[in-house]
């Protein structure tokens, strides 16, 4: 069995198999809440994710279908472990453990705050894209949207984007605030010395180049151009694939396996990916506009509450794939 | 000089070019080994059944693909194989766009291109997406799974970055504000100016993932035996009328700048 490892998360212990199932119920749940603070003018907003899982997770199960689970047990009793009984050890160059208490771990914990504190504002076409790592929407939280609203006319009218840093669950995230479509969206940005620089990696210096050579390339660009992408240009074909072979599959009932609490096989993507799509319509509808509307970029049907409710009572009926109505949330509750 | 990870082939049209890559992230990430409490032994993760808690053993082990709640398709190694795709080392440009067509919440993992034998074609290419401004985008298998990525150019070089897929990404029509939140124009033109006095170059450098060091230095005392005292800071935001903030905002900018 290979050696539990994990990267520190503070806030949220990693599950175990006896921790309590969720309930699927539409509870609003953003992943965080905080104020923007621009200049003194504070702006409270809910962060919510604004991408969702791909939709090729799989269910870990046995040859016979039982729900498998997972659990940590102690190498050397055997004895099952709960998250109370786990505590973290650094193995430092010469091999040795270096056993860090929750305690203090928490000592040196960023305080903990609710700030988006804007630093500065800076041209959106400065930041490299190798700093974007996890886009996030905004949405606004207070009883008035109408500071929300003003930090977005005011990046749009400018061009402007926002550098802030932030806590949640126990990191410090630098973001870039952007506006989005008449929406805030948080992109947290890689820190300097994550990022490698052509130099660094070693790549020879760049020679002299043959404009004729040039010129072919340009050529070939020029012919392959289009003013936008379509949605199948981005399209998820291992998805596809994986959705047509269960598609085929599913007529021989041999196949199908009827089990509660069936487990991700990737425990990192445990997150309810769904549930933040239902939040991010009800929250942008009741704080902006009645007329909000979320797709994903591959279809332009809108990602409603009631289409998605419709979509599970259809799916509980009869057990087809419906790849554009489902989500991650309503397989696994 | 960083060790290559992948080798590919750019195709585009007739034209390719043969190149090398290379990550462009370091994970700085601090890791750590799960223990026992008790006895600091090592943790072991295993695979049990739900139901009974019995142990499965991994040749036993299958995975299913979930229909709803309850209902899922149980698939064979075999199926899992089929889904394998071909091998190849082209890099197969499909489309070009403008930079700008392509929002920050496409990208997903950066990497770096160098020449592999051929620096002419190389740089070329990089300078042609230069020079049209243009972002290819291309499909390529590595390591049994496919992949959308963004084609760049940076000073010189080419980039590669691996996209989320269409249906990862939430899109909005335009969001049209209710009138009476709208903003006011003399707010709007506070806020411009405050934006203005507290405008920048991006300069990542100035941010240091200040958690990470003191997470270290917490370790490197640990290691040798010590403790640490952590002092912490803190930080307080005053709340006015919308107008009356920006005004006081950029007066406080403005000092600052002085200063």
């Amino acid at each position: 069995m290979p050696k539990a490892k994990s990267t520190y998360r503070p806030k949220k212990k990693t599950h175990s198999v006896d921790a309590p199932e969720k309930t699927s119920g539409a509870a609003v749940r953003p992943l965080w809440s905080g104020t923007i603070t621009f200049g003194l003018v504070s702006i409270p907003v809910d962060l919510l994710s604004a991408v969702r899982p791909r939709q090729t997770a799989m269910k870990l199960i046995d040859k016979e279908g039982h729900a498998l689970g997972r659990q940590y047990r102690c190498s050397k009793d055997g004895k099952k472990l709960v998250n109370e009984d786990l505590i973290r050890g650094y193995e430092t160059d010469d091999g040795k453990m270096v056993v860090i208490t929750d305690e203090e771990f928490e000592s040196v914990a960023p305080e903990m705050s609710a700030d988006i504190n804007l630093i500065n504002f800076v041209s959106a076409d400065q930041i490299p894209p190798v700093y974007f790592q996890k886009p996030f929407y905004l949405a606004p939280a207070g009883k008035s949207s109408k500071a929300y609203n003003l930090l977005v006319a005011t990046m749009e009218h400018t061009g402007r984007v926002g550098i802030g840093n932030f806590v949640m669950r126990g990191h410090e995230y630098l973001v870039a605030i952007v506006s989005d479509n008449g929406v805030l969206r948080a992109d947290t940005l890689r820190y300097a010395d994550e990022v490698r620089t052509a130099d660094s990696i070693g790549l020879p210096k760049p020679s002299k180049v043959a404009s004729e050579l040039v010129n072919q390339f340009s050529k070939s660009i020029t012919e392959l151009k289009r003013n936008e992408l379509s949605a199948e240009e981005l399209e998820d074909r291992d998805a596809e694939e994986l959705q047509a072979l269960v598609k085929a599959k599913q007529k021989d009932s041999s196949n199908v396996v009827h089990q509660h609490a069936l487990e991700s096989d990737d425990p990192e993507s445990s997150s309810d990916g769904g549930a933040q799509i239902i939040d991010l319509m009800a929250v942008l509808r009741r704080s902006l506009s009645k007329r909000a509307v979320v797709t994903n970029a591959q279809s332009s049907t809108p990602i409603s509450l009631d289409e998605r409710r419709a979509s599970k009572r259809a799916t509980n009926a009869k057990p087809v794939i419906k790849k554009k109505a489902r989500t991650r949330k309503s397989r696994k509750s | 000089m960083a060790r290559a990870m992948w080798k590919g082939l750019i195709a585009l049209g007739k034209q390719t070019v043969a190149v090398k890559m290379y990550s462009a992230v370091e994970d700085r990430s601090i890791r750590f080994h799960m223990l026992h409490k008790k006895d600091h032994a090592p943790v072991e993760q295993h695979i049990i059944r739900k139901d009974t808690g019995e142990d499965v053993r991994r040749e036993d082990i299958r995975k299913a693909f979930s229909l709803d709640n309850d209902t899922a398709v149980i698939l064979q190694p075999e199926d899992l194989d089929k889904l394998v795709p071909p091998e190849s080392r082209d890099i197969q440009l499909c489309r070009f766009v403008n930079a700008t067509v392509l929002g920050d919440q496409w990208y997903d993992r950066p990497y770096y291109l160098g020449p592999d034998a051929d620096e002419p074609s190389y740089f070329a290419l990089a300078r042609a997406l230069e020079t049209t401004n243009m972002i290819g985008i291309a499909r390529w298998v590595m390591r049994k799974k496919r992949y959308i990525g963004a084609l760049t150019s940076i000073n010189g070089y080419l980039a590669l970055s691996t996209m989320r897929r269409a249906d990862q990404v939430l899109k909005f029509a335009e969001i049209e504000p209710a009138s009476n939140m709208k903003p006011l124009p003399n707010e709007l033109k506070l806020a411009q100016q405050l934006v203005s006095s507290i405008e920048a170059d991006f300069n990542p450098q100035l941010w240091k993932n200040e958690y990470r060091q003191r997470l270290l230095k917490l370790i490197e005392a640990r290691a040798r035996g010590e403790k640490l005292t952590p002092v912490k800071i803190k930080k307080k935001a005053a709340q006015v009328s919308l107008a009356d903030s920006l005004k006081a905002s950029i007066a406080a900018a403005r000092e600052k700048k002085v200063a």
